[in-house]
């Protein structure tokens, strides 16, 4: 909680594309947001276009620097929610796929994420309440070529249930989110026909913007009898054949 | 027993990974008769329980981070092997996966591979290989169970199976949402 009473969201990646839209809409949401992130213009411009929020340059990927991380918070209160958003996709396909990049898509999009998770949650514990949100990836249910991304994101997945399970009598909630395909730069890249097919098997027609997943995001921030859950956010791709196109 | 073929089988099913369930699989196989040429069971290696507190960046960085690249050598090494079509079958402790207190570490690592073996049904689907979870129970596996499935897995209609998560617990877990 802040000095104004307000609890404090730390966002990583919080200057990407869906992490920018869930700083907003925590914000208005009433929370003092950090916006966590590796390029210091990037989080600065994020943080001064967030209503009062602050930034803080963050590779989740780095032990020293999450320790520095958490620490800003500390000085702003501690953190109430933390939002494990910073991620990155290669695809490679198995006999192509390098052990080195396997290793830094699970550093950044698992390790990183558990760790912050460690060092939120001491302070959340002290307090009695808090709320861990993950953003994992509709790719946990498998995707062609995505190897290490998947891989990564059912890890995330799987130490939710786990969290939930062990941070529920201390009032911390850990829940996930699995949104599919989202409009931002990292699908940017898709090549066309893969583009199509995959928003012809998304049932309501479009692909996701980035306030898709900040509005359910702000809810399981704020659902304190909700637990150990994974939510997909991908317009009900989920439900539908994923290769039918 | 890091990456061993198992030669008593002419590599007809090859046992790799370092996880505790390695002995069950190799009695299950041991008393079996796979129909088929070319199978591999890969078995990981899963944390022991530790609370959150206890996970510091050694830890993970050894425990979940290591253990998923060693998966990941290891099913690359039986895919290798797999020209013209193959059979993987993963098999992995079912209380992580399902989530358990003081499991953060194993969960990451059983619900990595699972992920991993639904990415790797599709994506080796066009090659003719399976891709198969088995989960037991990593305290009392049932070692006639794990032969059952094993059999039918790697045996010819097992080429009709691919991308299933099997629990052969006798009905623990039933009642969980599963992950
Ligand atoms: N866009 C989609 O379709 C989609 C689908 C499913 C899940 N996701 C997940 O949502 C999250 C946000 O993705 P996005 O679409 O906004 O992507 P993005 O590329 O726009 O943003 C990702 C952000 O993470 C930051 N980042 C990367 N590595 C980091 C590190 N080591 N430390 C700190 N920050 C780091 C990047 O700088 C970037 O700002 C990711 O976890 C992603 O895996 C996205």
């Amino acid at each position: 909680m802040s000095s104004t009473g307000a609890p404090v969201a730390l966002v990583t990646g919080g200057a990407g594309g869906i992490g920018r839209a869930i700083a907003a809409r925590m914000a208005v949401a009433g929370h003092t947001v950090v916006v966590g992130d590796l390029e210091a213009d990037a989080v600065r411009a994020t943080a001064e276009e967030t209503a009062g929020a602050h930034g803080v340059v963050l590779d989740v990927a780095d032990p020293g620097s999450r320790r520095a991380a958490v620490a800003a918070c500390e000085d702003l209160g501690g953190i109430d929610v933390l939002v494990n958003c910073a991620g990155v996709l290669r695809d490679a396909r198995l006999a192509k796929l390098d052990p080195g990049l396997f290793r830094r898509l699970q550093d950044v999009n698992l390790l990183g994420p558990l760790a912050l998770t460690r060092l939120a949650a001491a302070g959340m514990a002290a307090r009695g309440r808090g709320a861990v949100v993950n953003l994992a990836s509709r790719a946990w249910l498998g995707t062609f070529g995505s190897t290490a991304y998947s891989t990564a994101k059912g890890g995330l997945v799987g130490a939710t249930r786990s969290l939930a399970l062990e941070l529920g009598p201390h009032g911390i909630t850990v829940n996930a989110l699995a949104p599919g395909f989202v409009d931002t730069a990292m699908t940017d890249g898709l090549p066309p026909e893969i583009r199509r097919r995959t928003l012809a098997a998304i049932p309501v027609g479009r692909a996701g913007r980035p306030e898709d997943v900040a509005d359910a995001v702000a809810y399981l921030a704020g659902a304190s009898y909700v637990t150990g859950q994974v939510l997909p956010v991908c317009g009900g791709r989920s439900v539908a054949d994923p290769y039918a196109a | 027993m890091t990456g061993v073929l198992d030669d008593r089988r002419d590599l007809v099913a090859g046992v790799l990974g370092e996880g505790s369930l390695v002995p069950a699989v190799r009695a299950a196989l041991d008393s079996i008769t796979p129909g088929l040429a070319r199978a591999f069971c890969v078995v990981p290696a899963v944390p022991d329980p530790a609370p959150l507190t206890d996970l510091d960046d050694g830890r993970l960085d050894r425990e979940v981070g290591d253990a998923l690249a060693a998966t990941l050598a290891h099913v690359q090494q039986a895919a290798a092997t797999f020209a013209g079509g193959g059979r993987l079958v993963v098999v992995l402790p079912h209380a992580p996966l399902l989530g358990t207190t003081r499991g953060a570490a194993a969960s990451a690592v059983t619900n990595g591979v699972l992920s991993m073996a639904r990415t790797l049904a599709l994506e080796l689907a066009r090659d003719r290989v399976t891709v198969n979870v088995l989960a037991v129970d990593a305290d009392a596996p049932s070692v006639r169970a794990l032969a059952a499935e094993l059999e039918a897995l790697l045996g010819d209609a097992g080429a009709d199976v691919t991308g299933q998560e099997i629990s052969l617990t006798a009905g623990a877990g039933l009642g969980r949402l599963r992950p």
